[in-house]
């Protein structure tokens, strides 16, 4: 076999890699990751990329048997793996997991391209591996809304009959789930559920009738 | 407390990405409800990943460089931002928190229309076929006895309601074969379930068999 030399470059750097009969840890996979979102580090995807290309090529020939599709699938995955490495965390996974989810998403919209069906569902759509998490935060704000809602709406509350109020103090103000309700204040959980509605809809009318 | 899971084997084919999109839906919705099944399908991922990228096929060095190259010079795509996911469904005056799995859908969401029986459905259109639908059944409503082609997954999120095998409350998920028949009612509870077909119900009792012709107008 002969090297051409425009290769030589990316050889020196490929030679830094574990050998072959040493272990790749979870670890030293996470630490690669790390470097390549922290650093752009080209020799740390480079090293990325020697371990999982072979590997996901394989897995890619199993499931579609053809070559090209293959590849392209190996190259989708890797691409995000390089754009996106700072959306892993390992508390989630392990590198592997979650390269093999990027991979699972993909060949799932590849499979279903090939039926040229229009408005399709995403993979994303279904287990979001990509997507730039904006829940928390939104999950925030919602919180903090409440948490206001509560400050102007505690006038009305003061007006609910007892028995709602009490269900509504311990579901909203103490974050209890209505089955916690119901074992705690020994009533059936459909009441829980009737009274919490009847207090919201009560609720809506004060606020509604004062705006 | 949730008494009804997937198997085992529908949860591997769901994390290997195997099941159509809308049984995926149902069972995604599932494990948002259920921390026991989170917990699974993370073991579940972690055997079938291992399993899936245990060992490589050879790989031309050309290749590899090439195919490195195109990578490290590729421009960033764009971040995937979703659109704010659908957070609850207003029905009868009643408000229902919707889990994050059927929120991110919430645009495929149809308009509700009404069932004989005090029932009302809303199809989630995916794939341009309508076999998800959010079914809510009025407090003493039912459905009458059928039976199926193909099969059903049914999860409740949220309520109760009962048929000839047992009680189904928050977050049970109920998957039928074919060969089953059942008669789904409520009573002094109502119910919202997230319903999936793979093929038109067969009412199987008395007047009921009359709406047979018209199952798949309703039902699928």
């Amino acid at each position: 076999m002969h090297v051409m030399p425009k290769n030589r470059v990316t050889r020196e750097y490929m030679n830094t890699s574990p050998s072959k009969t040493q272990e790749v840890t979870t670890e030293y996979l996470g630490k690669l990751l790390a470097d390549v979102a922290n650093t752009r580090s080209r020799r740390a995807f480079s090293e990325l990329f020697k371990h999982f290309a072979p590997r996901l090529q394989a897995f890619a020939t199993r499931q579609f048997g053809n070559e090209q599709t293959a590849m392209d699938l190996v190259q989708d995955t890797m691409t995000n793996v390089w754009h996106k490495a700072h959306l892993f965390s390992p508390e989630k996974g392990s590198p592997t997991t979650w390269i093999f989810t990027i991979a699972r998403n993909i060949r799932f919209d590849i499979l279903r391209k090939n039926k040229h069906r229009q408005n399709d569902v995403s993979a994303e759509d279904l287990w979001p591996v990509l997507s730039e998490e904006m829940s928390d935060s939104s999950e925030e704000d919602f919180a903090l809304d409440q948490n206001i809602l509560m400050q102007e709406i505690g006038e009305y509350y003061r007006q609910l009959p007892d028995a709602q109020r009490i269900v509504i103090e311990q579901i909203y103000v103490q974050g209890k789930s209505q089955q916690e309700v119901s074992d705690e204040l020994d009533i059936p959980l459909g009441t829980v559920k009737s009274r919490t509605r009847l207090a919201l809809q009560k609720l809506k009318e004060l606020i509604t009738a004062h705006d | 407390m949730i008494k009804f899971h997937p198997t085992e084997e529908l949860l591997v084919k769901y994390t290997q990405g195997e099941l159509d999109a809308s049984l995926c839906l149902v069972i995604g919705t599932h494990i948002d409800m259920c921390p026991v099944c989170a917990n699974t399908v993370k073991d579940i991922e972690e055997q079938v990943a291992k399993r899936a990228l245990n060992s490589g096929s050879r790989f031309a060095n050309t290749d590899i460089d090439n195919m490195l190259e195109q990578i490290m010079n590729s421009s960033a795509p764009e971040a995937m931002l979703r659109e704010p996911a659908l957070k609850e469904v207003m029905l009868e005056g009643k408000q229902f928190k919707v889990p994050p799995s059927l929120g991110r859908l919430g645009s495929r969401l149809g308009p509700w229309s009404k069932v004989p029986g005090s029932v009302w459905r809303a199809p989630v259109d995916i794939e341009g076929q309508h076999n998800v639908n959010l079914i809510y059944m009025a407090a003493g409503a039912s459905v009458p006895e059928h039976t199926h082609r193909g099969s059903e997954a049914t999860l409740v999120l949220n309520g109760s309601f009962a048929d000839e095998f047992d009680n189904y409350g928050d977050g049970d998920f109920i998957y039928l074969g074919d060969s089953h028949r059942h008669s789904p009612q409520t009573a002094q509870e109502d119910c919202l379930t997230l319903a999936w077909l793979d093929a038109p119900l067969q009412f199987t009792s008395g007047i009921a068999r009359l709406l047979n012709p018209f199952s798949s107008l309703f039902f699928r």
